[in-house]
């Protein structure tokens, strides 16, 4: 229930393997042939950043969210209730704008931070453009058509409070802390949180922030993170193997600040000590290091996509949606 | 896009055959579900849309709506009022629950108005109670705080088990975003409303949801509220005014909270409000056997649910472990175990039965007209 993951309704309803996934969405899109093929739209991981990412492509629902100066969790709320609702109804039967302005209004409430209906459409109106229907009943009309699909199941469990709770207990940093955050508000932007528990996709931004820190001479994400998943392996497959080195060369670091000045250890071998005994948690925790190691490279090739995507793509997005919009007259 | 339309249908799939109740929230339906070889009964609670008028239109669902079709969603436990289906149809939503043929409201009644006042046995008193307290105790483990706990909210089915209802004002309390204070002020039917809410406490906690328990239980005993304080009406939308009666009529029976048995009582906004009263001792126990009452376990639980300090109040997991429960016959859950009457069943009227129209009130209808105190009680209650 509300406090518990394993009886909620997220646990019991609206967590699916990756296959299912792939099934369901293939469905949808065999429900109408025809406006598939009528309406090109970008695949469903580029409208997911499109939709939800937070800074390569400036996104829609984000950008809605900052302008209202919504808080990370309703606004992570929301942009679950967006994944979801999709895979319960063909984008092409849908105003994706309105969609997502409704899931926002809709958060807000289940969050305890309410805004007006009005509100919500004149500052969606000012970021989506007139795509955006003007008048609140249109909104008021979507929501119920969101609830209704989602079953009424609200309320979400979002992978936060776990790394709050982990955070002294696993001697975080405030700089750890801060990049876990923001790589959970990233899984926001993947189909993580309908495939995984929220404190899989916790564990798993903690991860990447300790041992992304730990090479602070990283040329390539994929590269650590390639790394950091075998050293996880090893674990995995042989708990009581020491834990393999993480490579250390040249380059960048995670965050773009110094990642070598870290407040637990200043050398390079302190960090790596973190790392060991990070991973020596997650196994005497028994923590499901396979869905870790899943996750991780999930998050690891949403930055490869972000930043694959031409400049030009938030625009080309936008005009493809637009226009099935207006075409198919789902204003 | 389209407009919306449900897949289901209200009264496709269910018959009306009563109304029970109306509110501020919207109205209550008694119905039998149409699906051949399961003809269940069903208590359907139509939300009445936000804004009355001859077209009504889609406005936006209100935050409390919102709260209760999630959290009735996801809550599940044998003391708290199964939801059967949501149902969201021309613009109106329907919440469709277990049915429950009696709540605590009537049962306290029937005996009050009962000619030789024959109280309510103890081991239904026994009964009702613990497992009230033991679908508190599921809220509370859920971080869900009920708020709105009082007799008229608690339903007992037919077979004797008790429904904790009406989640219109429940709120989950895990680290909310904003105080739980902001938002709706006023909680709590302000006879079941805890010392501290008077007091101007920003913080709510379970204590708040307990003390609510305490005067239930209370109320089953003597069969009338214990604490039966006037309402102070608000004057300004904007301040919420000192419940003055309300204290008075606590401190009447539980003395004057002072700083010995409340600690932080002083840390009140309003505690300066209690400079004014008479002084009182405890006259809780007085109460209790004024009332009628012998059994000492009985009162000390009692006493551990109205404690003045939220700090101290017993929690729904501790009145559980009470020596009340577990001394003498062996606890039913079955509240009327043994029980050689029975309750008359939930008043169902015919002449407002049709779900379909709109949710505004009119004139005549027997929710505004039903002579007598139980009328009178659910407004005030």
């Amino acid at each position: 229930m509300a406090a518990n993951y394993w009886s909620s309704s997220q646990r019991l309803h609206w967590q699916m393997s990756r296959e299912k996934l792939a099934e369901i969405r293939h469905n949808l899109d065999a429900q109408d042939e025809k406006a598939v093929q009528a309406y090109p739209l970008p695949s469903y991981r580029q409208l997911s950043i499109f939709f939800n990412s937070r800074t390569a492509c400036p996104s829609q629902l984000i950008r809605l969210g900052r302008r209202m100066q919504v808080r990370q969790q309703a606004l992570a709320t929301a942009q679950l209730y967006v994944r979801r609702f999709y895979t319960k109804v063909p984008i092409r039967d849908t105003n994706p704008f309105l969609v997502m302005a409704t899931c926002l209004y809709l958060a807000l409430k289940m969050e305890e931070c309410p805004q007006h209906i009005r509100i919500v459409v004149s500052e969606a109106r000012s970021c989506f453009s007139d795509i955006m229907p003007a008048y609140p009943e249109k909104l008021a009309e979507c929501e119920f058509y969101v609830i209704s699909e989602l079953n009424s199941y609200l309320i979400v469990h979002h992978p936060y409070r776990t790394l709050q709770e982990l955070t002294p207990i696993l001697n975080l940093t405030s700089e750890d802390n801060s990049t876990s955050w923001q790589v959970i508000n990233d899984s926001c932007v993947t189909d993580l949180p309908l495939i995984y528990p929220p404190h899989i996709i916790a564990l798993t931004a903690i991860f990447l922030s300790v041992v992304l820190k730990s090479s602070p001479s990283q040329t390539s994400l994929h590269t650590t993170a390639a790394a950091a998943a075998a050293a996880a392996a090893a674990v995995a497959t042989n708990p009581v193997a020491n834990v393999p080195a993480i490579p250390a060369n040249t380059g960048g670091d995670f965050n773009g600040g110094g990642a070598s000045t870290n407040l637990s250890g200043n050398g390079q071998g302190q960090q790596q000590n973190r790392v060991g005994r990070l991973i020596e948690w997650y196994a005497e925790s028994k923590v499901d290091m396979e869905a870790i190691i899943d996750c991780t490279q999930e998050i690891i090739s949403l930055y490869e996509v972000w930043e694959s995507l031409p400049p030009q793509a938030e625009k080309v997005f936008k005009e493809q949606l637009c226009k099935m919009v207006k075409q198919r007259g789902i204003s | 896009m389209p407009p919306y339309r449900s897949k289901v249908r209200v009264l496709e799939k269910y018959q009306i055959i009563g109304f029970i109740s109306s509110g501020t929230y919207g109205r209550v339906y008694k119905a039998r579900s149409r699906t051949p070889g399961n003809k269940k009964e069903f208590a359907i609670k139509k939300f009445k849309p936000d804004k009355e008028g001859e077209v009504i239109q889609y406005t936006g669902i209100s935050q409390s709506a919102c709260r209760e079709m999630a959290l009735c969603s996801e809550l599940s436990h044998e003391n708290v009022i199964h939801l059967h289906e949501i149902i969201l149809e021309d613009k109106c939503i329907y919440m469709v629950f277990e049915y429950a043929e009696h709540d605590l409201l009537q049962i306290i009644h029937y005996h009050s108005q009962n000619p030789d006042r024959r109280p309510i046995p103890e081991t239904t008193v026994k009964s009702v109670l613990w497992q009230l307290l033991n679908g508190v105790s599921y809220l509370h483990q859920n971080w869900v705080l009920h708020r709105d706990l009082k007799p008229a909210n608690i339903m007992v089915t037919a077979a004797g088990e008790v429904k904790i209802g009406d989640l219109g004002l429940a709120r989950l309390f895990y680290k909310p975003i904003q105080s739980l204070y902001t938002g709706d002020k006023v909680v709590v039917t302000i006879w079941y409303r805890a010392p501290e809410l008077l007091l101007g406490s920003k913080h709510y906690t379970t204590a708040i949801d307990t003390w609510a328990v305490g005067c239930i239980f209370a109320e089953l005993l003597a069969l009338r509220p214990i604490f039966k304080g006037e309402e102070a009406k608000m004057e300004k939308k904007s301040t919420v005014p000192f419940q003055r009666n309300q204290m008075q009529k606590i401190i009447e029976i539980l003395g004057t909270p002072t700083p010995e048995r409340w600690p932080d009582v002083r840390q009140n906004p309003e505690y300066h409000q209690l400079s004014s009263f008479k002084q009182y001792g405890d006259n809780l126990k007085a109460w209790y056997q004024q009332i009628g009452q012998t059994n000492p376990q009985g009162y000390d639980l009692l006493a551990g649910l109205l404690n003045y300090d939220p700090t101290q109040r017993l929690s729904a997991q501790q009145a559980l472990e009470h020596p009340y429960f577990h001394e003498g016959a062996k606890l039913s859950l079955n509240a009327f175990e043994g029980q050689t009457f029975e309750y008359p069943h939930r008043r169902v009227t015919q002449e407002d039965n049709d779900i379909s129209l709109p949710g505004t009130k009119r004139s005549g209808l027997p929710d505004d007209s039903i002579a007598g105190n139980r009328a009178k009680r659910l407004k005030e209650g």
